[in-house]
């Protein structure tokens, strides 16, 4: 039906409406008009038909953009609050700033956090050291060995490729919370779980999906480069070190940021593995002191200060490399 | 240098055999071997890694689960190991099977935890109620966002923010905001965290849904950056409208990506965790009340318990069921192309 309707000439269609029309539809065809659509025989115009569309699609976007964005607005807004009580009210802007509190200054909170982890016998420096002990030795050390098994299962010929290829890929399979058990007896055993080495030495051998991004990325560099090597005699490891590094950097750079930021990020890993309190990074301190204290009336919005700390670095980080990023994950998309 | 005079005297040789009888030893040619040894070098680092700590941690799991190592054993775990459960090798198995109450409902101690197996499961499935919502909204931004307009990247940098920020952070910040005194909840007028089980799972959906949005999105406009322009132009000409063309040539043509990100998203979505353990903290020990708790909560219960032959057992479970769920969901695709 509808298609048939659709086919039918506009001109004779006009001709009948305007006769019969009453002054409501005549209104509502010049209303629709406005925005381009030729309704009850009225000619269409592309070019405001886009632009309503556009601005329906940017209504869209940006009330989306609003529901992503607000939480840390809050979040932010909310660690300036005098107690919980003001905190909780805060909509915009809390109604009364930690500046109202006895002796406090505008980041009254962040001050006040690093007092009560003292008291807590945490060190803030000492923790944020821990966390950025677990997310950059990992990732650097995992990223060459990752970037050396990418560039043999991209470049080089040998037996049992095919094998390891995916008998490394079957690994994928293998859910994490299946295994963390016996992981955590195995390092327990080997008292790694006291020293923080049970975060640090696994990620050293390189991760799985890294090496296939890369390995990915290395197939479209011209093979041509490594034979002109060769031939200039140039071995194996200079090949890798001197040409492959250097020009896959860009994947690599872009695989170690999202690492680094999953390291950062990282609450699993050290919940389970690390059992000594020297040794928590920034997250496990996050959530036991909201556990302890994050319903207090005085450090309500401390709590808040130490979690809009532990998210800054990573959205500092993701702002300046977001190119990087999502053109990252969208090269990962377009591969599937 | 010495591979280039390798290649040569391989060459040599190689014509020397032709002309001649073929020598009675095989030689070894040198710059084949070197990149045989450089390459499982290259990949050596990867191959130990991948064995020891996942393929090792497999086996020993499982080896786990049929031992009655705990944290009470007084044993090391190698010498746990040395000793099947005296219950019988399957005992962890059948425990997760045993009825945990009689008819009547009067607790049954130490014979199973059948009714709690099955409600958390059934709860990491709740969960996972938001991977259609999330997959509708990403795909309806995705495809609103292949529009050209101005600053669709800007937007696509604001949606993948969420996705990006500490778990534990979004966790704080979702307990005062979804709390009892909370924003939404005066803006709702319902109680979300402090309400009842439904409305904790649903903040739970709510907050993975909006961390999640972004990373979809983003493979969705890849894949919809990746849709062959021509086909549209074509159906344009033949006068199908722009309903039409999405569901007849973007869809399929989109389809791997969007099942892509379904199966990624359900093999995560099992494995929920670290959301609701920090929106309820303590609900998740194994013996509490499970009305929330996720599978994997459970897992991690009876470890914090100690019990770690029975958090493995658990563990081996799970494993099968996700490899269970990831068979299906490529059978059905399967049968959706024939």
């Amino acid at each position: 039906m509808t298609e048939v309707i659709n086919e039918m000439p506009p001109v004779e269609n006009a001709g009948e409406g305007q006769k019969e029309l009453n002054p409501f539809f005549k209104a509502l065809r010049t209303f629709c008009g406005w925005f381009g659509f030729g309704i009850f025989g009225a000619t269409s115009n592309k070019r405001r038909r886009k632009v309503f569309y556009d601005v329906i699609t940017y209504i869209i976007l940006v009330f989306f953009a609003f529901i992503m964005i607000y939480p840390f607005w809050w979040m932010i807004a909310a660690s300036f609050a005098r107690n919980r009580a003001s905190m909780l009210d805060t909509v915009w802007w809390p109604s009364e700033l930690a500046t109202e509190n006895r002796g406090g200054t505008f980041f009254y909170h962040y001050t006040n956090i690093m007092r009560i982890m003292e008291n807590n016998n945490f060190d803030y420096w000492r923790v944020v050291l821990n966390t950025l002990i677990y997310s950059i030795v990992p990732v650097v050390i995992g990223l060459i060995t990752s970037t050396m098994a990418a560039f043999a299962f991209a470049k080089l010929n040998f037996k049992g490729k095919n094998f390891v290829f995916f008998y490394c890929l079957a690994a994928i399979m293998v859910p994490g919370p299946s295994i963390m058990i016996a992981q955590f007896c195995v390092y327990s055993e080997l008292n790694w779980t006291m020293n923080g080495l049970s975060m640090i030495i696994p990620g050293c051998f390189g991760a799985i999906m890294t090496a296939f991004f890369i390995r990915q990325f290395l197939f479209s560099m011209p093979t041509s480069i490594i034979e002109a090597a060769k031939i200039d005699g140039a071995g194996y490891w200079r090949i890798f070190w001197g040409f492959v590094m250097p020009l896959a950097m860009p994947a690599v750079m872009a695989q170690g940021i999202l690492s680094f930021i999953g390291c950062w990020n990282n609450y699993l890993g050290p919940l389970i593995f690390v059992r000594s309190s020297e040794w928590y990074p920034l997250a496990l301190v996050v959530s036991q002191l909201n556990t302890e204290i994050g319903t207090n009336v005085d450090s309500a919005p401390s709590v808040m200060a130490l979690a809009v700390l532990a998210l800054l670095p990573v959205l500092v980080l993701f702002a300046v490399f977001q190119k990087t990023i999502i053109g990252s994950i969208m090269l990962t998309g377009s591969k599937e | 240098m010495e591979e280039q005079t390798a290649v040569q005297e391989n060459t040599g040789s190689r014509q020397a055999e032709t002309a001649f009888e073929p020598p009675k030893k095989r030689r070894i040619n040198r710059s084949v071997l070197a990149e045989n040894l450089w390459g499982w070098f290259f990949v050596c680092f990867l191959v130990i890694g991948t064995t020891a700590f996942i393929y090792f941690a497999l086996v020993l799991s499982v080896w786990m689960s049929f031992t009655n190592y705990s944290n009470s054993s007084g044993t090391t775990l190698w010498e746990a190991l040395k000793h099947i459960n005296p219950n019988g090798w399957g005992y962890w198995y059948k425990f997760m099977f045993s009825p945990e109450y009689t008819a009547d409902g009067t607790a049954l101690s130490g014979t199973g935890i059948n009714e709690r197996f099955w409600t958390t499961l059934l709860n990491a499935v709740i969960y996972m109620i938001g991977i259609p919502i999330g997959m509708a909204l990403s795909l309806f931004l995705a495809v609103l966002l292949s529009r050209d307009i101005k600053g669709a990247g800007a937007f696509r940098v604001i949606y993948y923010i969420p996705t990006v920020a500490s778990v534990v952070s979004i966790a704080v910040l979702w307990n005062n905001l979804f709390g009892n005194e909370g924003v939404i909840v005066e803006l709702f007028g319902t109680r979300f965290l402090g309400g009842s089980a439904f409305m904790q799972k649903v903040t739970v959906v709510i907050m993975t849904t909006w961390k999640g949005l972004g990373g979809s999105v983003l493979l969705l406009c890849a894949g919809l950056n990746g849709v062959n322009a021509s086909y549209h132009e074509a159906a344009q000409i033949d006068g199908a409208n722009a309903w039409r063309i999405f569901w007849r040539i973007t869809m399929p043509q989109l389809w791997p990506t969007i099942f892509y990100c379904i199966v990624t998203s359900v093999i995560g979505g099992m494995q929920i965790f670290s959301e609701p353990q920090l929106l309820y903290g303590s609900y998740l020990v194994g013996d509490a009340s499970v009305d929330v708790t996720p599978f994997v909560g459970m897992i991690y219960g009876y470890y914090g318990q100690g019990n770690y032959a029975l958090s493995s057992a658990l563990g081996v479970v799970l494993a099968v069921i996700i490899f269970l769920l990831t068979l299906v969901q490529f059978a059905l695709d399967k049968r959706r192309d024939a």
